[in-house]
């Protein structure tokens, strides 16, 4: 029974997040769903990973966003497609107001307060900062996955701890 | 007897390696230091003759003898001085406004400059476990706070860590000791790899010098076919696009070729060299 809910869900849009992968031409989507166990009549986490075609680069780590199979298999392994990306990473719009958040505070209250004490140069401006994105791989290592470090090469790998 | 005879012939550990990889245990780095915890700079360069962080705010201090600025500087206060003018120059570059001490920006900084004066100290008394346990809190704090500002602003998260100088790296799947089979295992399988990458370029490029005569070979014989079927005014079946076609994909691989060739070429010149 399971297996068929699996393979009409395959049908449908699914909803996940992307998930920091070694892959570079895929994403990889992490699709949260939960599982009945019938002795205990609880839900169970289980999540499920899917490797989705994405030539445009639209998702980045962390962003949920919107995936949909493909009619035929790309590879073995990428076999659903990026649509869009529904909430983007680290950069929240109120729903209601459509007013950008941060936490539980507008953004725009925040510089309002700011200016009442009297703003510095050094307060981050939003509208000055460039796109996400701008420190991967420099100073921001969370597009790959990190492991443990097991030798030592000629080179470094800064994603091993 | 035969039992124990059959333990001390067969051996079950210390099996011979065939494939030839040189395993290199990586050293031991205690978290404190700054390629763990991910500073990239150490301490902000404050001389020695600044004066304290509330007796800088006095009128009097500014037209004082040299002796009494000596007095006030920090090398005479002590290092607790210094160290509020470490947290002072961290906090000075994120701030919103004068006031500000609780934003997470603030909070970071703060926690950074700790760190920083900690890790200086600690490399003096590395044999001080209070302070090395110390720290290591301070950077598991400040690494959850990085952790949680990237979920909720990511562009202020990157512009903190450049203002900052930090590292941040994600959480691996799992923390556990290293093991001498588990990495034999990995180093093993990139060997292999390796070794299937390297067959795989081999064969591609016997293939692909191959092309190139047939390609010529091709071109020659579309031409023959095509002014003997003018000749004898038979139905044309080859087209002039055709032999265009066949001509760009030969123009093509000569253009490959030859940047193949001076790579090669620029390989053993090098090898020639050493």
């Amino acid at each position: 029974m399971a297996r068929n809910v699996a393979e009409t869900a395959r049908k449908f849009l699914l909803l996940g997040q992307c998930v920091p992968t070694v892959k570079q031409n895929a994403a990889k989507i992490r699709v949260k769903r939960l599982e009945l166990d019938e002795n205990l009549l609880m839900y169970f986490r289980k999540d499920e990973f899917y490797y989705c075609h994405d030539p445009k680069k639209v998702c980045k780590t962390g962003d949920i966003v919107l995936i949909q199979s493909l009619p035929q298999k790309l590879t073995k392994l990428i076999t659903h497609e990026v649509k869009e990306v529904v909430y983007p990473f680290g950069d929240i719009t109120d729903p209601i107001t459509g007013k950008k958040v941060a936490k539980e505070r507008y953004r725009e209250d925040m510089d309002r307060q700011a200016e009442l004490y009297g703003k510095l140069d050094s307060t981050f401006d939003y509208n000055k900062a460039p796109e996400r994105g701008w420190q991967d791989g420099k100073k921001d290592f969370t597009s790959k996955p990190t492991y443990t470090k097991f030798h030592v090469f000629d080179e470094n790998d800064p994603y091993a701890i | 007897m035969l039992r124990r005879l059959a333990c001390t012939v067969v051996q079950s550990r210390g099996i011979k390696h065939t494939v030839n990889v040189k395993w290199v245990r990586p050293d031991y780095v205690p978290a404190y230091k700054p390629e763990k915890s991910g500073d990239l700079e150490g301490l902000p360069p404050i001389p020695e003759s600044a004066i304290g962080k509330d007796y800088s705010l006095s009128e009097e201090i500014k037209d004082a003898s040299e002796s009494v600025k000596k007095i006030f500087s920090v090398a005479h206060l002590g290092r607790k001085e210094y160290n509020r003018l470490v947290k002072e120059e961290l906090i000075d570059r994120v701030k919103r406004h004068q006031y500000d001490h609780s934003t997470a920006e603030t909070k970071i900084a703060f926690l950074t400059g700790q760190i920083r004066y900690l890790q200086d100290t600690m490399d003096k008394f590395p044999r001080n476990k209070k302070m090395k346990q110390l720290v290591q809190e301070k950077i598991d704090r400040r690494k959850k706070l990085l952790k949680y500002l990237r979920q909720y602003d990511y562009k202020k998260f990157e512009w903190l860590l450049e203002k900052l100088n930090i590292e941040y790296k994600g959480h691996p799947e799992s923390f556990h000791k290293l093991s001498r089979m588990e990495s034999l295992r990995k180093l093993t399988e990139m060997h292999c790899d390796d070794i299937r990458n390297k067959k795989l370029a081999d064969y591609r490029n016997l293939l692909e010098s191959q092309q190139g005569p047939y390609l010529q070979q091709k071109l020659d014989a579309l031409k023959l076919i095509r002014s003997e079927q003018i000749e004898l005014k038979l139905p044309i079946t080859v087209t002039e696009q055709d032999i265009t076609k066949v001509q760009q994909q030969f123009d093509d691989w000569k253009i490959k070729d030859d940047i193949k060739q001076k790579a090669m070429k620029k390989k053993k010149n090098i090898v020639l060299e050493i």
